[in-house]
């Protein structure tokens, strides 16, 4: 497993825990007060949460209580086995989930604070999302796939909107695709498409769900060189869910979740 | 395969709810008809007898002159059976037409049963009908008055009697001699006679039985009308059930879609084609018998609560609950069930067959059936449609009923195949309505041409037949008023057959409410040389001959009635039958003489004049001459008062009200309201229990909406939770599944209405015209524009359900794989 190259990615656990190999847990965001006192504002940070299913015998803990600071501008990977937890934290850090308990603060929103239309509403604004198995909408061509997210918030779209669609579609390599159907591309081109249609809202932060769980090695590369690039270049803040070191070498800051809590 | 039968409908049973409620829908209906036919049976069998119950012969095709005579030869043995239809009015209540029966004078042959109060002795006395008795307040000792103008009559309430189901039931009882006082009423038939002891001489023509041979007799007559109205309940039954079959047939369809990997997967283990389609098949048959068994329950129950309802609702039911459970009807609907599952199941079952094993390796779990149409599909759906409108257009050609409803069928089966090609184009262009915000709706809703295409289809059934119901009956209705005009040219006429009427006369009637034009009419009484008992008044009356100029002014048809040639005199056949001149003059020439009589004080006698007789229907008694042949008899004074109803008039109110100025001045009331009335009430009635009946389809199609819908959303939960994850709120995900209910709904509408519209003028071409000369185009277009909005909104109501489900999914769904 790589070490991440830069510091920030802080995650400050439960004393007990151990911090092996995550990089060194510097005492800068040991008190959680200090947000926007670190030289790297945050993009989103998360207190105490925790995350039980079920009830009685069947309860299952997913998350045990975390606490994460996700600075802005970065590349972040949180990584762990299949059934640590790090799905369900990054579906509570993106307002997909509600926390069982503890805070998450998206952009100094406080996300428990809203209800679930304006949750909705924030998430069209503010998120993107890139998903394992692309989920592209069959029916709709590439561009109008891309141009969905706007779509849902104002049913027309102007020139600017489909400008912007192709400069990204153009500088994900898939501009020549974008009157294709989704059952017409290949996967790492509908993965590319689905991180153009995460970035056209310019969002604050972007979710990467194992986005390369379904491409092989050559095309995994290229879209996450897409998503590093998009740190660097753009500035765009990046959390990226995945099991495989390998995508977690191209982050910035890497975050390991076992068991529920940050490792 | 057991296991996995088992585990299947354990499963997925709760997804063939909606299938199985359009078969439980379809098989009530038909166990429904068969519950009230057997009632309508049952009630007729228990009052056909009661009326001979005392009588040791019935006489039958006897005749009102017939019956007279015979009657008052033989006594009080013999009772006649029969009714006049007379105004009836009981203190401020007032019915322009109620049955007037008799009460027969030898106790052994009254059947009906008293209340209270006694049976009528003389003439002035009366029973009332339970119900009349409660409708109008009338009690016993009250004073009610039958009919109208000179031959009204006041009689005394004696008794209340017990409302019967029996044919010859009436809402007031007389004797038969108070009943004679209508005996030139045209409305007074009698016809048959009960006797007690032997018959006698037979008048001719008339026939005696046994009261039982009679009884069957009737009794078989009756059972056959209830045979041609079950049969034609179960048209709609059909509809309904061909309705059902395309919503099962759906729903097998997307059931299957849906499970190609696990039906793969059992292909993989090992089974064979023939299991794995036996497994599906049972599964079908295990829905099918459920739901028929539901069905036929269901059905009994709804029949015998309409039997319970409608006799508790109206007094001459003519239902009663059946004793003994109709078993074959039971038994019918059952079968009938079954049949259509199977008969549904069959296409998408064995589609399962061609399923391959290696689509369950296939890396992609996500479901996106398309279906489109093949060439095999297109070139049939073409020829069906080609030949269709060959055989619409032969039929409207040669007025042939037969290739009329075998072009319809052949045209409706070429749109049902060119469906998967035609709807989505219909639905897109619907959709570009709804704007860029319809989009998403658009796309879903045509992403499955054939799908999409079962769905809609099933509804264009039922809209195309309302349409086509309404049209036809507006077209109908619009021909029958035109012919009404020269039927009845005249709404109400009042005549005097005693002296002129006065001049205010037209004044009082013109301010009666409901009267849109009224003129006065003048002409001479004459008397006919050799013609006993002339006018319709009755022996020895004098004729009324009338000239109007202006009577364009007042006519239903222009006035053409009374445009007469000079020496020509027309009368109301109606009254005086198809060759007056038989009756009233010289028996050979088709001519009769007619001579003023003159009453020494308004008319002058004059020398008598030979008028040719015409025919014609629709003003009364009197004759009308031409203005210069009044001249020629005599001088014209005005004898009657011609009333057109204004357009808004209540028909009902204003008789009443022209029957009581009637009675006041001494004249008689004649009028063509009443028929048309009748005939408009009939054609609503018709329309009513047409829609009503169709409805039902309606409603299966509607369920079966919202089952495509439904399924169609347990297949999206992936995207639908992705569009949420993205930023769709859930009201905006309600909206657009009801915005692709409603795409699917409004696109069957208008194409239904459109093929309705188009088979309502073929029917119009073939029916219509054939059937009456002043037959009319008619399209109801605020009806039909109403039928847009209703099946939007059915469209809205069937998105409900499954726009609650889908927006219950939680965007972490997206991320998960199933």
């Amino acid at each position: 497993m790589s070490s991440s190259r830069r510091a920030p990615a802080t995650a400050a656990d439960r004393p007990a825990a151990t911090q092996p190999t995550t990089g060194p847990s510097t005492a800068r965001t040991a008190e959680p007060t200090t947000h926007g006192a670190t030289d790297q504002p945050l993009a989103a940070s998360a207190r105490g949460l925790t995350k039980t299913y079920g009830r009685g015998e069947a309860q299952v803990h997913a998350l045990r209580g975390v606490d994460l600071d996700v600075p802005r501008g970065r590349f972040t990977a949180i990584m762990g086995p299949s059934g640590s937890g790090k799905s369900t934290l990054m579906h509570c850090l993106a307002g997909l989930d509600r926390p069982s308990g503890g805070t998450v603060a998206v952009g100094g929103t406080d996300l428990g604070s809203l209800g679930d239309d304006a949750l909705t509403v924030f998430r069209r604004e503010h998120i993107g999302f890139v998903f394992q198995s692309f989920n592209l909408l069959p029916m709709l061509t590439a561009r109008q796939n891309i141009l969905l997210p706007l779509e849902l918030a104002h049913p027309r779209t102007d020139d600017a909107a489909r400008e912007r669609a192709h400069e990204l579609a153009d500088s994900l390599g898939v501009a020549d695709r974008l009157d294709h159907r989704p059952a017409e591309l290949s996967g790492g081109q509908q993965q590319r498409v689905a991180i153009a249609r995460a970035l056209i809202t310019r969002p604050s932060l972007l979710f990467a769900d194992e986005p390369t769980g379904n491409l092989d090695s050559t095309t995994s590369a290229e879209v996450l060189d897409h998503l590093r690039r998009s740190a660097r270049e753009l500035g765009q803040t990046v959390v990226m869910v995945t099991h495989e070191p390998d995508a977690a070498a191209y982050a910035d800051d890497v975050v390991t979740v076992q068991d529920g809590l940050i490792a | 395969m057991r296991t996995v039968l088992l585990q299947s409908l354990r499963r997925h049973l709760r997804r063939y709810v909606a299938a199985a409620v359009a078969v439980v829908v379809a098989v009530a209906f038909v166990v429904a008809v068969g519950v009230l036919t057997t009632g309508v049976r049952t009630g007729i069998t228990a009052g056909a007898g009661s009326q001979f119950a005392g009588a040791d012969h019935v006489v039958r095709d006897l005749g009102t002159q017939n019956a007279i005579t015979y009657a008052a030869q033989h006594g009080d043995d013999v009772a006649v059976l029969g009714s006049a239809t007379l105004p009836l009015r009981a203190g401020a209540e007032q019915a322009p037409g109620k049955f007037v029966g008799n009460i027969a004078a030898a106790p052994r042959l009254r059947w009906q049963t008293l209340d209270s109060g006694r049976f009528p002795e003389r003439t002035g006395e009366a029973v009332v009908d339970v119900w009349t008795a409660q409708d109008m307040e009338i009690s016993v000792g009250d004073e009610i008055t039958l009919g109208a103008g000179s031959t009204a009559a006041d009689l005394r309430v004696v008794g209340i009697v017990a409302a019967s189901a029996n044919l010859g039931q009436a809402a007031v009882y007389v004797t038969f001699e108070q009943l004679l006082n209508w005996r030139d009423d045209e409305t007074l038939l009698l016809d048959r006679a009960v006797v007690v002891g032997d018959t006698g001489p037979l008048p001719d023509g008339a026939t005696a039985v046994t009261p039982e041979e009679h009884a069957a007799e009737s009794m078989a007559q009756h059972t056959n009308n209830v045979n041609v109205l079950s049969l034609l309940l179960l048209v709609f039954a059909g509809i309904a059930l061909l309705v059902s079959v395309l919503v099962i047939a759906n729903t097998f369809s997307i059931l299957f879609a849906q499970r190609v990997r696990d039906l793969a997967l059992l292909r993989c283990v090992g089974a064979t084609r023939r299991q794995v389609m036996g497994s599906v098949r049972r599964e079908a048959a295990v829905v099918g018998v459920l739901a028929s068994l539901v069905g036929v329950a269901v059905g009994t129950g709804a029949g015998y609560g309409l039997v319970a309802l409608v006799d508790a609702l109206t007094r001459q039911s003519p239902l009663s609950a059946p004793a003994q459970l109709p078993g074959w009807w039971l038994l019918g609907g059952f079968a009938v069930g079954l049949v259509v599952t199977a008969v549904a199941s069959w296409l998408p079952t064995r589609r399962v067959v061609r399923i391959s094993p290696l689509a369950a390796l296939r890396p992609d779990g996500a479901v996106d059936v398309r279906s489109g149409a093949g060439r095999n599909r297109v070139a049939l759906g073409a020829l069906f449609l080609a030949g269709g409108v060959v055989l619409l257009a032969v039929a409207a050609v040669r007025d042939s009923t037969v290739s009329m409803v075998a072009g319809g069928g052949t045209l409706f089966a070429g749109v049902l195949l060119l469906g998967p090609l035609v709807v989505p184009r219909v639905v897109r262009v619907v959709g570009a309505l709804l704007g860029p915000g319809g989009r998403l709706a658009t796309e879903n809703a045509v992403r499955n041409p054939r799908r999409t295409a079962t769905t809609t289809a099933s509804l264009l059934v039922g809209v195309t037949l309302t349409t086509a119901v309404l049209t036809g009956l507006a077209t109908t209705r619009a021909s029958v008023d035109a012919n009404h005009g020269t039927a009845h040219p005249l709404d109400v006429a009042l005549t005097s057959w005693t002296g002129p009427l006065d001049a205010a006369v037209l004044d009082r009637v013109r301010a009666t409410p409901g009267v849109g034009e009224a003129i006065a009419v003048d002409g001479v009484l004459v008397d006919l040389a050799g013609a006993e008992g002339a006018g319709s008044g009755g022996a020895g009356r004098p004729l009324l001959l009338l000239g109007a100029p202006d009577a364009d002014q007042v006519a239903r048809d222009g006035g053409a009635f009374a445009r007469v040639e000079p020496g020509t005199v027309a009368l109301d056949a109606d009254v005086y039958g198809e060759d007056p001149a038989e009756r009233l003059g010289d028996r050979t020439a088709g001519t009769v003489t007619a001579s003023a009589g003159g009453d020494g004080e308004h008319d002058v006698a004059a020398s008598p004049v030979q008028l040719r007789v015409t025919t014609g229907t629709g003003w009364g008694g009197a004759g009308i001459v031409a203005p210069e042949t009044l001249t020629d008899l005599g001088t014209p004074r005005t004898y009657a008062v011609w009333v057109r109803a204004s357009a808004d008039a209540d028909p009902v109110a204003l008789l009443a009200d022209m029957d009581t100025l009637a009675d006041d001045i001494g004249a008689d009331v004649d009028n063509g309201l009443r028929a048309e009335v009748a005939d408009h009430q009939m054609l609503g009635t018709i329309t009513a229990a047409t829609l009503g009946l169709l409805g039902i389809s309606v409603v299966i199609a509607l369920i079966g909406i919202a089952n495509t819908l439904g399924l169609s959303v347990l297949e999206r939960v992936r995207e639908h939770a992705m569009l949420r994850a993205l930023g769709l709120t859930r009201r905006q995900l309600r909206r657009m599944l009801a915005a692709e209910a409603v795409l699917l709904s409004v696109t069957a509408t208008l194409l239904g209405t459109v093929l309705g519209v188009g088979f309502a003028w073929v029917g119009y071409e073939t029916f219509v015209q054939a059937a009456l000369d002043a037959a009319t185009w008619r399209v109801p277009w605020v009806q039909l524009a109403a039928v847009l909005p209703v099946g939007a909104l059915a469209g809205l109501a069937a998105a409900v359900l499954p726009a609650r489900r889908a927006a219950a999914v939680t965007p972490t769904a997206a991320l998960t794989l199933d």
